[in-house]
């Protein structure tokens, strides 16, 4: 007996060690954690949290397409699986934009998911010496790179929110700043693009990260800033300071031929599982009434012949048809899942400038529709050159050259003609803006 | 006392003799116990009253008790039998017969995690579940499908009718809001694992999209992978009163689970098949079409169609064709068990194989079982559990999808006129209406989890010190529970959805691996001590130590090269790992007083510690206490008054609920943008500082017993706060993230459980239990220190959970004509008026007939599958008329004329009333099979039995009991075109020999 009680104690004590009382304890084990950063940040560290940027500023534009494009009557969404996109974006029946649905929250969140990435980037870059690292130059081009992204994304929801404004500084997160009225915040986002155009002037000659594909050409704190001024005159027309617009082109990659009209920063997609695939893509046979972008039919029909933008959709063998709507055009502006998506392009560049030049110098105004006529296969503009004609001339010549790339309804909003957009089904509405999401608790 | 009353009475024990000797001193009682088949009872303990001295029968049911002053009463006990007392005057011979326990009433319960109490002397309302309530009525398809109504205050819930489980089990209402729901689950003192891992079909459906956030793969829960024919008892304690022992990890309640053991004496064996069918409870139909309703609303050239298809006979019931399958059911067990005096043993293995109601779905398992008892002394025990299982699901692809590629959103976009089978060289044409061709998807695809699992616990009872007053035990225990998970989703190229044409992903393939590991080891001390006066204490303390490991992998291939489905032969590649790791280190005392089992009282305190907290090492501290007091054994009755128990017990214990591992950081997600790489922030933000949520409960009752324990009534009455809940917030999207976690609120529930259990006939021929259980739970949160937030649906247009002070968590509104100051309307609550639960047994001579029904009253469910077929016109009442108040529109126009205006027409009353179980059986005995193998055969039981097979409720769609969000939610009750249930027909013979 006296053996089993022996042998007892041994395994008693054996098991008593193993069960010592102390517990680990374990940091985030499957993502690196944001404190990690907050000193030593390194040159692999700013290049992954840069990657962030390009990652997340792509997350959810396909919704906000759509937003902007189903409400300024360029497509209509068909979607078996979610009736919103033809009921509350068109106001069918008595629906109207809710404040806590997927079509606003989920890009709105985006965007300011973006906005503190950035913010994160100047945070870091602001709280440790990094000399040992980085040049000053560098450190100065991060932060233009990061502001001038901050902008671009507040644009963003600010164009879907309008009127009802946007929170400008929103660095803090435990002390955000107010909703600050739409011309407050076109004048802010004006000044961060201000801001990161001055860094990224003292940038030096080279980023000290790279650049995915979308970005060719302006991979350089002196080509990004063409970017940075090019984005600043979109703003300056929202704004309406026509002088600004033409003053921020000069220093842009504005370029007045016919035969550039794609030279721009993009949006990359591919199907590499750690990224994205273009959302606004679906092929001809692979639309159905469950799963499809329809063109709003007064696209076609306000064609003018010969229009080689017309390329931009595709037509279907039947019409598709859902909720009253109905349709044979799809959208075709994106031809795959790895097509890219424009940010800003020249084309725009050359509308823009088209734009402020109507008050400004009506002939150097035709001369720049005359210049995206002929590389839609026009003949040159012959219509009266008042300011209202070629007002007139400038928004149709957006309309197809921008075709699915977020600006009809901009567009017609800023230029007051929300009520000249075609509607569908009789109980229709053109909203002018989205809610500001419940969350913000506004 | 009582029991001699019976016997006078006689009328349905066992006469035992009784033989008066003279009082003398120092004499020896002795003789052989034995059960109502005259087969010995070994390891019976035999105690003189009043002492703890005690002795044991040995192998073949011999005692022996040296009696030192007489007259003196014996205490005959034995696990599964009534105890007995009978009174002796001198040495004698005394031959016992004890009878099997009928009633339950004599079982133990555990009240300490190294100790178990009587359950007459228990103070709380433990559940407890034999394995004939669990399998001898019908051998269910899972473990946890075999609860159902069968005690008071569980939900038990079905998340699809998928094969290979899928049930979420929840006691006593919200146990947290966004905490985990799911009890803990011990077998034989092994914390076993219970998650449900997503097969990555999100690829595909992108489920996880704009409605939702939420992953609706639907997975079964890994509890599903224990076989129900190994299971002794199950124990479940409901609540902190009762589980606070159990600490930081048993707010949600626990199950324990107690496998079957070798009992020495004669090996025996056991073979049963049982074989049969499944078919689908519930179809809903076709759409009434005609010509003019096709063509309103499919146009003229779908009415051609239709007519074409008319004329010729071609017109599919699709949904008889994907869902009208009968799947084969065979289910195969031999189990052995025996032993010897130092030495016994169980052994079993089963094998299941059953095919779902869709073709190419299944559920297959081996689980093999060895438990070993070995006693090599008097004072020390080892006793090993082990088990291994091989499972094996195929799941098919269903529920909510954004891409309209699941099999049931492609039923609902499908018309009887669709040409959808494929032609003579197998092509399957594409779906004219929609993105997929569920014929093709479902005999294309694969979506199967394959398991291979390990559980082992050991324990070791040493006898440190034994006197006639008191004695010290030493507990040592070690529990493993080790699997390695595969999850394989393959969805070819061929499929209309993944061709490149139909902008597809060229095929895809992704597969899962699931390691993981827990251990747990604890060693307790436990002291008993009784006073002359037969005052006893007990006394124990312990240490315990959880260890928890999973990794999970999951690769996720597209453009799939030729009919390739390995990983690395595709074009693009994805993989995503998770990491989790748990260690808990707690400690624990408790001391319990039992005055004559008269007063019994416990007091307790458990303190815990954790990785997963926000500090470490800081402890955690559990206390409980309870009373009963057995008013019944202070002698107010006269011996042979009706009652036989009139206990009083009272309640209270804390428990803890951990925040969700990775709730404590604030963290990044690495992408890549055309090759570069990046990290971007998780939209949740974390808090280092987060507290488990904790759970105080009180709960008091009665129980009460009549008639020689033929009738048995228990009441109990609880209240529950569960406080520091912790919530993910919506926080200000503009700070870049859209949640937090915090601790932000306290939840209460109050609830009632009723029970009643009878014997209102036993003759010799003829006995019949009854039993009913009735509870009511009712939840709200009574405060909520952030803004009132939706969740866990589709957002307020289809209707919404709501968590809003004041309100019952589970409350559902949405938009609607009158809404209240929230600016919602409130349409329902998931949560049930009422359950009950009715089990009756009834035995003619040979034969017995049981049955399981229950009831659950109210509870409300949001149906989107209704939507989803109106919105492409084919649900099966679109032309009916009774929506419309106007009485104008049929169901379907008039519920999508709703959307967005009232989610009313969404949100509809889930009551049911099922028949759970029924079971029809005749037994063969050994006396009408002595010619057979020369009467080797002990018995025969044949019978037919069956699970759902009445199924009676309004609701609108398959089966009101669904979760398209998966279990671990108290947000249940979504339902978007899921796999439907099934009912069970299975023909059972078992043979003892």
């Amino acid at each position: 007996m006296k053996e089993y009680i022996y042998k007892f104690l041994v395994f008693a004590s054996v098991a008593a060690v193993m069960v010592s009382c102390e517990v680990q304890e374990f940091s985030d084990l499957n993502n690196a954690e944001v404190d990690a950063f907050e000193d030593n940040l390194t040159r692999g560290d700013l290049q992954d949290l840069v990657g962030g940027l390009f990652y997340s500023s792509r997350v959810n534009i396909g919704t906000y397409l759509d937003d902007t494009g189903v409400i300024g009557r360029e497509w209509f969404r068909f979607s078996g699986s979610d009736p919103r996109f033809t009921t509350d974006l068109l106001g069918g029946g008595s629906a109207i934009l809710d404040n806590n649905t997927f079509y606003i929250t989920n890009p709105w969140s985006a965007r300011y998911r973006t906005v503190k990435n950035g913010n994160l980037i100047l945070d870091f870059l602001g709280s440790q010496d990094l000399s040992a690292q980085f040049t000053d130059q560098e450190v100065s081009a991060a932060r233009g790179l990061a502001k001038t992204f901050i902008a671009y994304e507040l644009l963003l929801n600010l164009n879907l929110t309008d009127e009802n404004g946007i929170r400008l500084d929103v660095s803090d997160a435990n002390n955000l700043g107010p909703f600050v009225s739409k011309t407050e915040a076109l004048a802010g986002i004006r000044s961060f693009l201000e801001e990161g155009a001055t860094d990224l002037a003292n940038g030096g000659e080279a980023f000290s990260f790279i650049f995915p594909s979308g970005f060719a050409g302006f991979d350089t704190p002196s080509t990004f800033l063409q970017v940075n001024n090019a984005i600043a005159a979109r703003v300056a027309a929202y704004q309406g300071d026509n002088e600004a617009v033409l003053s921020f082109l000069e220093d842009s990659f504005l370029n007045l031929d016919p035969q550039d009209m794609d030279t721009g920063v993009y949006y990359n997609f591919s199907e590499d599982q750690n990224s994205l695939v273009n959302p606004m893509f679906i092929s001809a046979n692979g639309t159905t009434a469950a799963q499809a972008r329809i063109v709003e039919p007064s696209f076609i029909s306000d064609a003018m012949a010969g229009d080689g933008r017309l390329s931009k959709i595709v037509q279907l063998e039947a019409p598709v048809t859902l909720d009253d709507l109905v349709g044979d055009h799809i959208v075709f502006r994106y031809q795959s899942n790895s097509d890219v998506i424009p940010i800003i392009r020249n084309e725009e560049l050359i509308l823009l400038y088209a734009e402020a030049n109507i008050a400004v110098d009506p002939t150097e105004a035709v001369n720049a529709l005359n210049i995206i006529r002929e590389s839609a296969g026009l003949g040159a503009y012959t219509g009266a050159t008042d300011e209202n004609s070629l007002t007139d001339e400038m928004l149709m010549q957006r309309r197809y050259s921008l075709f699915a790339e977020g600006h009809r309804w901009i567009d017609m909003r800023r230029f007051d003609r929300l009520d000249e957009l075609p509607l569908a089904r009789p109980d229709d509405d053109v909203f002018a803006m989205f809610p500001i999401p419940l969350t913000e608790n506004q | 006392m009582k029991m001699k009353r019976a016997i006078l009475r006689g009328t349905y024990f066992f006469m035992f003799l009784l033989v008066p000797i003279v009082a003398v001193s120092q004499e020896t009682v002795s003789g052989v116990i034995s059960d109502n088949n005259d087969l010995p009872v070994p390891g019976a303990n035999v105690v003189i009253k009043g002492t703890t001295n005690g002795s044991t029968s040995d192998f073949d049911g011999n005692y022996e008790i040296v009696v030192n002053e007489f007259p003196a009463t014996l205490v005959f006990s034995s696990l599964g039998y009534t105890t007995k007392e009978v009174q002796v005057t001198g040495g004698t011979i005394l031959n016992v017969t004890m009878e099997e326990s009928v009633t339950g009433l004599e079982e133990v319960v555990v009240t300490g995690l190294a100790t178990t109490i009587k359950r007459t002397n228990a103070a709380n309302a433990v559940a407890s579940i034999s394995a004939e309530a669990l399998t001898g009525t019908t051998p269910p398809p899972t473990l946890d499908g075999a609860l159902y109504g069968k005690f008071a205050g569980a939900i038990v819930n079905s998340n699809s009718g998928a094969p290979g489980g899928g049930i979420s089990v929840k006691l006593r209402g919200a146990t947290s809001l966004q905490g985990n729901v799911q009890p803990l689950y011990i077998i034989d003192g092994v914390y076993v694992d219970n998650s449900a891992t997503a097969a990555g079909l999100n690829v595909v459906s992108g489920a996880a999209g704009q409605g939702s956030s939420s992953n609706q793969d639907n997975p079964s829960n890994r509890i599903a992978d224990l076989n129900p024919e190994d299971i002794a008892n199950i124990e479940i304690l409901k609540g902190a009163s009762a589980a606070a022992i159990y600490g930081s990890r048993a707010a949600a309640g626990v199950v324990i689970i107690t496998t079957k053991r070798g009992k020495a004496g004669k090996t025996k064996f056991k073979f049963s098949q049982s074989t049969g069918w499944s078919q689908a409870i519930n179809l809903l139909g076709v759409r009434d079409y005609n010509e003019q309703r096709v063509r309103d609303t499919f146009g003229d050239a779908a009415a051609d169609e239709y007519n074409a298809a008319l004329s010729s006979g071609n017109l599919v019931d699709y949904e008889d064709e994907i869902y009208g399958e009968n799947g084969v059911i065979s289910i195969t067990n031999f189990s052995m068990s025996g032993g010897g005096d130092k030495t016994k043993f169980y052994a079993g293995v089963t094998h299941n194989n059953e095919d779902g109601i869709v073709k190419n779905t299944g559920y297959e398992k081996t689980s093999v079982r060895l438990n070993l008892d070995h006693r090599p002394a008097d004072f020390v025990r080892f006793s090993l559990s082990s088990n291994y299982i091989y499972s094996s699901a195929d799941r098919g692809f269903f529920n909510n999808d954004n891409t309209g590629t699941t099999i049931g959103i492609a039923l609902t976009a499908t018309r009887p006129w669709d040409k959808l089978y494929p032609n003579e060289d197998g092509i399957y044409p594409d779906h004219p209406n929609n993105t997929s061709n569920p014929l093709q998807t479902r005999d294309l695809i694969t979506n199967n989890e394959k398991i291979n699992r390990i559980i082992m616990g050991g324990t070791t009872n040493l006898d440190i010190y034994r006197s006639d007053r008191s004695n010290l035990e030493l507990i040592l225990r070690g529990g493993l529970d080790f699997y390695g998970q595969q999850t394989r989703a393959i969805f070819p190229k061929p499929l209309q959805f993944q061709k490149i044409a139909n902008g597809g992903l060229n095929g895809v393939s992704s597969q899962g691996d699931i390691q993981n590991k827990n251990y747990n080891l604890s060693a307790f001390l436990v002291h008993g001590y009784t006073t002359e006066n037969n005052l006893n204490f007990r006394t124990q303390v312990g240490i315990t130590r959880e260890y928890f490991d999973q990794n999970v992998e999951l690769i996720t291939a597209t453009g799939l090269v030729a009919s390739e489905t390995n990983v690395d032969q595709a074009a693009n590649t994805g993989v995503n790992q998770t990491r989790l790791l748990q260690q808990d280190s707690g400690f624990f005392a408790q001391e319990e007083l039992n005055y004559q089992d008269k007063v019994i009282a416990t007091v307790g305190v458990r303190g815990d510690k954790s990785s997963n907290n926000g500090d470490a090492n800081k402890l955690s501290y559990y206390p409980k206490a309870s009373l009963a007091l057995s008013l019944n054994e202070f002698g107010f009755w006269k011996q042979d008054s009706v009652w036989d128990q009139f206990k009083l017990r009272i309640a209270y214990g804390e428990a803890g609920n951990f925040p969700p591992f990775g709730a404590l950081f604030t963290s990044y997600n690495a992408f890549s943008t055309d090759g570069t790489l990046g990290i971007s922030l998780i939209g949740v933000r974390g808090d280092a500082d987060l507290e488990s949520e904790r759970q105080k409960e009180l709960e008091f009752g009665t129980d009460l017993s009549f008639f020689d324990r033929r009738l048995n009534l228990s009441a109990t009455y609880y209240i529950k706060n569960i406080d520091n809940l912790i919530l993910q917030a919506a926080l200000e999207p503009s700070t870049g993230f859209t949640q937090q976690f915090v601790n932000a609120g306290e939840l209460q529930n109050k609830g009632i459980e009723l029970s009643l259990d009878a014997i209102p006939v036993q003759t010799e021929n003829l006995s019949w239990n009854l039993g009913i259980n009735f509870f009511k739970n009712t939840s709200e949160i009574t405060r909520l220190d952030i803004p009132a937030f939706n969740i866990g649906a589709f957002g307020a247009t289809l209707g919404t959970f709501r968590i809003e002070e004041g309100s019952s968590p589970t409350q559902i509104v949405g938009i609607g004509p009158n809404p209240g100051p929230n600016g919602f309307q409130t349409f329902g609550n998931s949560e049930a008026d009422f359950q009950m639960g009715f089990n009756s047994n009834l035995k003619y001579k040979n034969i017995d007939f049981s049955m399981v029904w229950q009831w659950k009253q109210g509870g409300d469910n949001i149906n989107l599958t209704t939507l989803l077929s109106d919105l492409n016109g084919t649900s099966h009442d679109y032309d009916t008329i009774d929506l419309d108040p106007d009485g104008v529109l049929g169901n379907g126009d008039y519920r999508v004329s709703q959307l967005g205006q009232s989610a009313r027409v969404f949100v509809e009353d889930a009551g049911y009333v099922r028949l759970r179980e029924l079971g029809v059986y005749y037994t063969l005995t050994s006396e009408m099979l002595s010619n057979v193998i020369g009467g080797g055969i002990d018995s025969i039981r044949l019978g037919f039995s069956g699970t759902n097979l009445i199924n009676i409720f309004d609701y609108n769609s398959y089966d009101p009991e669904i979760s398209n969000f998966g279990g671990n939610t108290i947000f249940t009750g979504v339902e978007v075109t899921p796999f439907p249930s099934s009912k069970r027909f299975l023909f059972n013979v078992a043979v003892n020999f």
